[in-house]
This record gives C-alpha cells, structure tokens and sequence, in this order.
C-alpha cells in the first residue's frame, strides 16, 4: 500500500518533469528539426524555388559540391579561420582570465569591462570600424609607415592573405572578452588556497597555468571550443561584412558561399544545392562537436 | 512577496505581447502581420518596394505628385523602402518559395539584369501588362530588350543606364589633352592619355572596385559582343573578351585604372575622395560625382573609347517597375504607370529634378529640364546628351547568368593583376560558370 | 610597516600585467572610441580617417532623425528583444530544470536528442520557417520574429548544468510542507537560480537585439524594421553618410552596453551556475 503511494507519487514528479520540458521541446521541434528536415528533402531536389522537382541522380547536390571549386575554397577558408583563430582567441582569453583573476590586481572591473566592449558592439558597426582603420589611406597604414614598418600604404583588404589576416584579427576582437568573460567565472569557482598551495611548492606562474588553471577550467574550455567552433563553422557576418568574399572570392566562407547561394547577389535561388551545402556544415559541426565532447570528457 | 514580483513580471509580459501581436509589431498600423499589398477596399491606392532615398525614392515620390494632380485627387502611393535591390529580390524569392505572395506589394522596382530570371524562375510573382496604354516606340529599346519576355511587357522602364565617360577637363588639360581626343578614340589612345594623366596630375584616368566587375561587360557591350553567345558562356574563345581583359589588366600596372575594394571605396574614397580624372559608368553615377563641390564646371562627359576607334554605348543597371501578382487592384496600377512613367514628361521632369533620374523616354529628353545645361558639367546639357546616347546602345545577348559571368571574369582580372595566366585564368572563369549553368 | 612594503613589491611584480592589460584595454576599446569620434564628425572626415571629436554631432543626430524613423526601430527592436528574452529564459528555465532535477533515461535521451539542435545552421531552416509563419500569418510580427529562438538548445543547456547545485534536499522538504511541482519551481527555484536567469537574459538579450539575417527574411513592413535593419538600410545605397551612420549604430549598441554594465556582476555569476 505505502510502496504504491509513493510510486504514483514518484510517477507524478516524473510526469511533472515532463511537463516542464514540453514546452521547450515542442518548439525546438517545429522550429528547427521540422524544417530541418524539410531543407533535407529540398537538398534532394532541383530547380527554381517556386517550382522544384527530385534530383537526377538523388544526390547530385551533393556529389556535386565537390567539385565546385568556390565551395572548395569556401571549407578551406573556413578551416583556416578555425585552426588560426579559435586557438589564438581561447588561449588570449584564458590569459586574460587568469590575469584579471589575480587577487591583487586593482581596477579589474576596468579592464574587464574594457575587454568586454567590443562585444556590445553591434555587427555593422565592427565591420565598418575594421574596414576604415585597415583601409589603403587608413589608421593602420599611416602608422606602419610611420614606424617604418612599411615603405608604403598597403592595401590589406585588396590581398588575399593579408584580407583573411584581418578576418582573423576582427574575429579575435570580436569574441575574446565574451570567451574570458567564462573562464572568469570557471576561475573564480576556484578556491584561491589551490594557488597559495601551489605557491609554497615552488611552482612558477606558467606552471601553476598549465597544471591547476586549465585542468581545472576544462569543462568550461570544452564548451567555449564547442561554441567556438559551431560559430566559426557558420561564420557569415565577417566575409559579408568585411571584405564581401573577397578579393576574387579567396575570404569566402561556408555560410557566406551558401547564402550567395540562396539569397545572393545575381538573381541565384538555388535552394536544392544551398541546403545541400548546409547539411554538409551541419555534418561537420556534429562531427567536430562530437570529438570534442568524447575527447574531453572525463566525467565517466 | 516573491511570488507577487513574479505574477506581476508574467502579467507584464503577457500585455506586452498581445499588445505586440495586436500591433502588427508594435506600431499602430492596422496590418496585424498581414498583407503587404494594399487591400481591395482601398481604391486609390498602391504600394511599391522602392531602395535608394536619393534616387529612385523620389522618382515614385514625383510619379505619385503628377498622378494625384492631373489624374486621381484620392489617389496615394506609399513608398516602402528597402535597405537594397538585393532586398526587392529576396522578397520575391522568399515569397515565391513559400508560395504565399501576400507579402509583395502592389509594384516593385526591379533590377533589369534580373528580371529575366525572375520571370522564368517565378513566373506566378508576376503580371504582365497586356494592353496597357503606352507607345513603347517611345523608348529606348535597348532598355526594353530586358523587361519584354516572349514578347510580352512585365516592367515600365524608370531610369536610364546608359553609360557616360565622365572627364575632368583641367586635368587633361594638365596633361596636354582634351575631352575631345577622348571621344570616339581607341582604347590604346586612351592608355596613351591615361599614362600622360597620371604621370603628370598622378590621378587614375578609370577605376573599378575590385569585387564589381562592370568594366569588362560595358567595354564589351560597346563592342557590341557579349559573354554568351546562343546561351552558353563565350569567354576563351571570345577575342573581343581576352583583349579587354588584358588591356584592363595593363591599365591597373599601368596606373590608369585604380581598383578599390568595394563599392563603397569606389564610391566614397575614390570618387569623392577626388582620386580619379574620369568616371566610366552608368549615369546615375553622376550625383557620386557631383558630391566633390570643389570640382564643379571642371567635369564634361562624353561616349565611351571602342578598340577600333569610333563612339561606343553600352548601358549598366538601371530598373523598371513591375505588377506583382498580389496587385488586387491591377487596372489603377497599369493607368498609373502608363499615366506617369509611361508618357508624362512632368513626372520624367520632376524624377530628375528631384533624384538625378534620366529618363530613356525619347519625348523627356525635349523638355526644358532637359535641354538645360549643368553647371556641374560646365554647362553641357548632359541630360539630354544621356538620352541621346542610350539610343544608340546596341542589344548583345543577355543571360540569367549575367551577373554569374561578370563575378568569374572580375575574379579572373584580379587573379590575372596579382600574377596568373591570363588565358588560365578565363578558362576557370569559363568552367565555373559553365559548371553554375549546370552545362 | 612590512604588510606595506609586501603589498608595494606585489604591485611592482604586476608591473608587465598592467602593462599588458592596459594595452589589451586599448585595443579593445579604440574601435569603439573611433566610433564615438565618428559620429560627431562629417562623413568626409570619417572617410579619410580623421580621429579626432567634432562638432558634427547633433547635424548628424538630425540628419538620422529627418531621414529615418530612428524610434520607431528602437522600440521595435526593443519590443522584440524584451519578448524573446521573457520568454526564453522563461521556457528554457522550466525545460533545464525539469531534465536536471526529473532526470531519468527517457528525458536525457531526449536533452541529447534536442542538443543536435544547437549544429543545424540558421541558413538551412530559414526557408522552411518562413513558408510556416508566413502560412501561419506571423509575418511582421513580434511572434514570428520570436517563435523560432524561444527554444534554444543553449539556453536548456546552461539552466541544465546551473541546476546541478540546486539542493535536491530542499526539495523534498517542500513536497513535505505541501508545495506542488510548479511552486516548487517559482517559489525556490526561480529566486535561487537568480544569476543564471540574468547571464541568460544578457545573452538572449544581445542576440535578439543584434539579429539581422532573420528579420531581414520576416520583416518586410517599414513599421516593423528593427534597429539593425535600420543601420544596414543607412549603409547600403550609393553613398553612405557615415557620420549619420555612426549615430546610428552608437544607438544600437547603447541597450546591449547598458544591459551587460548593469547586469555585468550577475552575468559573471550566473555563467559559473551560483546558486543563491
């Protein structure tokens, strides 16, 4: 009797339970795995977007973007972003956590809300910032001449290399602050005694760096590089914002390439071959996501 | 006490967004999420998409005046603006795509070059304009080669693309030359005059932005030759096209042709940051070029260089407007085209007036507004001139991968400056395209 | 005596870190400075680069408002932003403490099932979306700007992993003193997890308030342009004043600045999951 009661009440808190997430749940549902898989079927299909009909061979969008060569370049772009710039910025970041951590340090809130700034910063603003202060007669210009650094004026959107620099270093700005501003907190759950223990053994900064900060920052590490990565993955803003793909496409990314495709300049709706290429990211992120999470998973 | 904060915070929210919901996003239009299209009971008025507030914007602003005074007193149009063209376009595909048209007004102003593709691709976001009154003979034809389909019209043209080469007059001067040397010349004379320009004021004679790639199509154009020939890519084996290219890429060693990053560069840095000696583009460049006060009465314009000598025309951009299929009133739509765009000489007189747009309507050119000279342009009647022009524009073929063609060949000119094969180069622009065109 | 000296030789051992930090905090915040200076200068200016305050100001500030309906974006863009961010914190907090507080196999499952979400990349949906709120006649409206992003993966997950500290004791205590499941979420919860409600309403704040790709697909009526909108509507077209522009986007940062200044300690808070 007693054993019963208190299963229908342990099946009242489950049924509970679940009705706490279906609201979550129905909406993730219609709103992203209903047209995802809507945008799948598009993905075997082909034509205008008004009027598309199934592709022959089925998957011909998708053997077909690999030999497109703009797409090709577009992976290649987006990876470089990825393996440069995501490593350079939660590297900055941790440092700046751990600096800004320190308990002797004055004015922290100055810097920290410094680092943060940008951001605040909306999107089109950071681009046109990026884009006059790296500009052939720009900041930037006059003050590598300046410093003699330069003989003259370069023109660093205008050069493939030198454009996808500036990409990075847009993206760097952008996103450090907002990455410190978690191990911050992962730090500060971080009893300050781990350090001063530390200390009496005799160990330096940079060790105390390698083998107490990031061991114990990791899980946070873990999802900032998830999040990182499915940002940089369907990076768009910048290539559209910054340098529009170019010079002769060479900035170009996934996202920028697919929109180009759906909604882009020339008249092109190739929806069929847009959602292709979208499955394509999406397969990537689950991939990478997923190594990440097995590979740093400690819990079991 | 908690829970009173929070049951407050949920009625809050609550009246916040019902409000929200009732409000058609938070105005007090009546348009709750609805029609973009002005609704049947309404019969004197019309919507239309509309992008540029110094440009088009005020064209449909003396378009509406001329109509509401000479033919409708009730009548209202209202001018909904988008950030862009791109935007106009992503309209009519998104609503296509969902087939729901509801979203579309009652006309749009739309790119040329598109609409061709547009039609065929969306031919349901359409309504031709069947019988309406208006003497196309009128126009130039040329311009009407892009809004006619199978023979029938879909669009009642508005600007004028026509091609003007802008010149300063003291700066050739400078360098021994003048605007008449320029016109009707070859385009080795003209890297000849382009070197002595730049050598002497250090001023580039041409300039294009790097990721647009109008050169090429209006050099091409004036030539009377296109990138596709029975509707395939015509690239390598395009003489005309590889000689272009190379004398491009030539100018931009040379000095001569200055290519800036983007648009805006072009526009804003280049052009109004008094870089340039000459302007080679479309004619509503020309308010760009008059933004640099300082430089006014030192500009004259004149027809483009061809590689054999002789005048060239070309035309670049320019849009028409279009009935789309959520118009419910169809009849006023077509009396206030044909009754503005179609014949008026007021509205034609008032559009360029007010936002520097030149009409291809032959009977506009005569007018007084017209005739008169510019001071900016020392006192040449430019409008006129512009007119004139655009009749001779020759038809070349046109594509739905014009634009597609233009961005594989200025990629190939950038990688041909920064050091490729010129001949490699155009064949990967070819297979690119050909391999977008599913060929 | 010595805790002084002690104190100023730590300060002189930071030495290189201020150094280092004052030049990270100037990098960060000249962008923001050139902004400023923008804004009060004439768009020639700005075109060729000049840094210094002008007095252009409030010319550019009328400009905006003669040739823009800069209000109306703002309280849209406001509207829709305080919409989505009540509501998601609201949505996504039930959800997170109903899959970390009821867990059982089915409802990890399911958390694992609905993080796929998190990858799907917004271009891929954005068509299929708009066929259904278009059909569903939420176009131009607060709900179909909202509807899509009041679930998100990310939000669940972070009110999931906050809960961890929540104390299940406290819980039973309840049920005992006769509370329900709901009050139990009200009453104890929502105070309890009062930092993590603010880090999430900071993020989904900023984001609603900085979208642009998807309003620009389902809001195609002036009257419900928002303030991105409204700024990449100044930027584009033939020529740009970037003087006017520039105050322009000093208006659509001020909110998000706003925001994070004011809920900048909670934010900091509510990311390492405190409970309260």
């Amino acid at each position: 009797m007693k054993q019963k009661r208190k299963m229908t009440l342990l099946g009242k808190q489950s049924a509970a339970g679940w009705a706490f997430l279906t609201p979550a749940t129905i909406l993730i549902a219609i709103m992203a795995f209903w047209p995802m898989i809507q945008a799948f079927i598009m993905s075997l299909q082909t034509g205008s977007s008004a009027n598309m009909h199934w592709n022959e061979p089925i998957f011909n969008n998708y053997t077909r973007m690999f030999s497109d060569k703009v797409f090709m370049t577009s992976v290649g772009n987006t990876f470089l972003y990825l393996v440069i710039q995501v490593p350079i910025m939660l590297i900055l970041a941790i440092l700046l956590a751990q600096l800004l951590n320190n308990q002797h340090l004055r004015f922290k809130g100055f810097f920290r809300t410094c680092v943060f700034l940008p951001c605040a910063t909306s999107l089109v603003s950071y681009a046109l910032i990026f884009k006059s202060l790296f500009a052939t007669d720009g900041l930037v210009n006059a003050i590598l001449v300046n410093l003699g650094i330069l003989q003259e004026n370069y023109n660093f959107l205008g050069n493939s290399a030198s454009a996808k620099a500036v990409i990075i270093i847009a993206l760097i700005w952008r996103w450090t602050g907002y990455n410190m501003v978690f191990y911050l907190a992962g730090l500060q759950n971080i009893e300050y005694s781990v350090y001063e223990a530390a200390k009496i053994d005799g160990a330096n900064g940079w060790k105390t760096f390698w083998r107490i900060t990031v061991p114990l920052l990791k899980p946070t590490i873990i999802m900032t590089f998830i999040m990182s990565i499915n940002g940089t993955l369907q990076l768009f803003d910048e290539s559209v914002n910054l340098t529009n793909g170019g010079p002769a496409n060479s900035t170009i990314t996934m996202s920028h390439y697919i929109y180009n495709n759906s909604f882009g300049a020339g008249g092109v709706s190739n929806f069929g071959y847009a959602t292709a290429m979208c499955f394509f990211v999406f397969i990537l992120v689950a991939v990478l996501a997923f190594i990440n999470m097995k590979v740093g998973d400690t819990r079991d | 006490m908690k829970k009173k904060v929070l049951s407050v915070l949920l009625a809050g929210v609550m009246a916040f967004s019902l409000a929200a919901c009732g409000g058609g996003g938070g105005s007090d239009s009546s348009s709750d999420g609805g029609d973009a299209a002005t609704e049947e009971g309404s019969e004197n008025k019309l919507t239309v998409f509309a992008w540029d507030p110094a440009f088009n914007i005020p064209a449909l602003e003396a378009a509406a005046a001329d109509y509401k005074e000479n033919v409708n007193p009730d009548f209202e149009l209202e001018i909904i603006e988008q950030a862009a063209s791109q935007d106009v376009e992503t309209a009519v595909t998104t609503a296509a795509s969902a087939g729901d048209f509801s979203n579309l007004p009652d006309l749009v102003l739309f790119q040329d070059h598109y609409i061709q593709r547009y039609v065929a691709d969306y031919p349901d976001a359409w309504t031709p304009l069947g019988d309406i009154d208006i003497n196309w003979d009128d126009f130039a034809a040329e311009k009407l080669d892009y809004s006619t389909i199978d023979g029938e019209h879909y669009g009642v043209p508005v600007d004028n693309g026509t091609v003007v080469c802008a010149y300063r007059t003291d700066l050739l001067e400078e360098a021994g030359y003048t605007i008449d040397d320029l016109t009707g010349c070859t385009w080795d004379e003209f890297m000849e005059i382009g070197k002595a320009v730049h050598d002497k004021t250090g001023k580039a004679l041409l300039c294009m932005n790097s990721d647009g790639n109008d050169l090429p199509y209006m050099m091409m154009q004036a030539e009377g030759v296109s990138q596709f020939k029975d509707g395939k890519p015509y690239i390598t084996e395009n003489e005309t096209l590889v000689t272009i290219v190379e004398k491009l890429v030539q100018m931009a060693k040379d000095g001569t042709l200055l290519m800036p990053n983007s648009w805006s560069d072009y526009t804003d840095k280049a052009i109004q940051g008094d870089q340039v000696a000459g302007v080679m583009n479309g004619n509503w460049i020309i308010p760009t070029i008059e933004k640099v006060e300082a430089n006014s009465g030192k500009w004259e314009i004149t027809s483009m260089p061809t590689l054999e000598g002789g005048e060239g025309y070309a035309s670049n951009g320019g849009s028409s407007l279009y009935i789309t299929s959520n118009c419910k009133n169809v009849d006023l739509a077509k009396d206030f085209l044909a009754k503005t765009f179609g014949s008026s000489t007021t509205t034609y007189d008032n559009a360029l007036k007010d936002g520097g747009v030149i009409s291809t309507y032959a009977p506009a050119a005569e007018t007084e507004v017209y005739q008169e000279g510019v001071e900016y342009f020392n006192d040449q009647p430019i409008y006129a001139d512009i007119v004139e022009m655009g009749t001779h524009v020759q038809i070349v073929e046109q594509s739905d991968y014009h634009y597609s063609a233009r961005n594989y060949v200025g990629t190939a000119i950038v990688n041909i400056i920064n050091g490729a094969d010129t001949m490699e180069a155009l064949q990967e622009a070819e297979d690119q395209l050909n391999f977008e065109m599913g060929n | 005596m010595t805790e002084k000296k002690n104190r100023s030789m730590i300060q002189r051992r930071l030495i290189p870190t201020y150094i280092f930090l004052i030049i990270v905090a100037f990098l960060s915040v000249f962008p923001f400075y050139w902004m400023i200076s923008a804004a009060t200068n004439n768009t020639f200016d700005v075109a060729n680069g000049k840094i210094t305050i002008g007095g252009e100001l409030m010319t550019n500030f009328n400009n905006l408002l003669a040739n823009y309906d800069l209000w109306r974006a703002m309280g849209n863009s406001f509207l829709y932003a305080v919409v989505q961010t009540v509501l998601a914190i609201l949505i996504c907090s039930l959800a997170g403490f109903g899959f970390e507080l009821y867990h059982d196999k089915w409802k990890d499952l399911l958390f694992s099932i609905l993080l796929l979400a998190m990858m799907i990349p917004q271009v891929a949906t954005m068509i299929p979306l708009f066929k259904m709120l278009s059909s569903m006649k939420l176009l131009n409206s607060v709900w179909g700007f909202i509807l899509p992003s009041l679930s998100t993966p990310f939000l669940i997950m972070m009110f999931r992993q906050n809960s961890r500290n929540f104390p299940v004791d406290t819980m039973e205590a309840a049920r005992i003193d006769g509370l329900n499941e709901f009050q139990i979420f009200y009453r104890m919860y929502m105070p309890m997890m009062k930092a993590t409600y603010a880090a999430a309403g900071v993020i989904t704040f900023m984001n609603a308030w900085n979208a642009y790709l998807w309003p620009k697909v389902i809001m195609t009526m002036p009257e419900a342009q928002t303030m991105p909108m409204l700024i990449a509507n100044m930027s584009s077209g033939y020529t740009t004043d970037y003087g006017m522009l520039m105050v322009g986007v000093l208006f659509c940062s001020i909110p998000t600045m706003i925001v994070f200044f004011v809920l900048q300690k909670q934010f900091a808070e509510g990311i390492t999951g405190a409970v309260k």
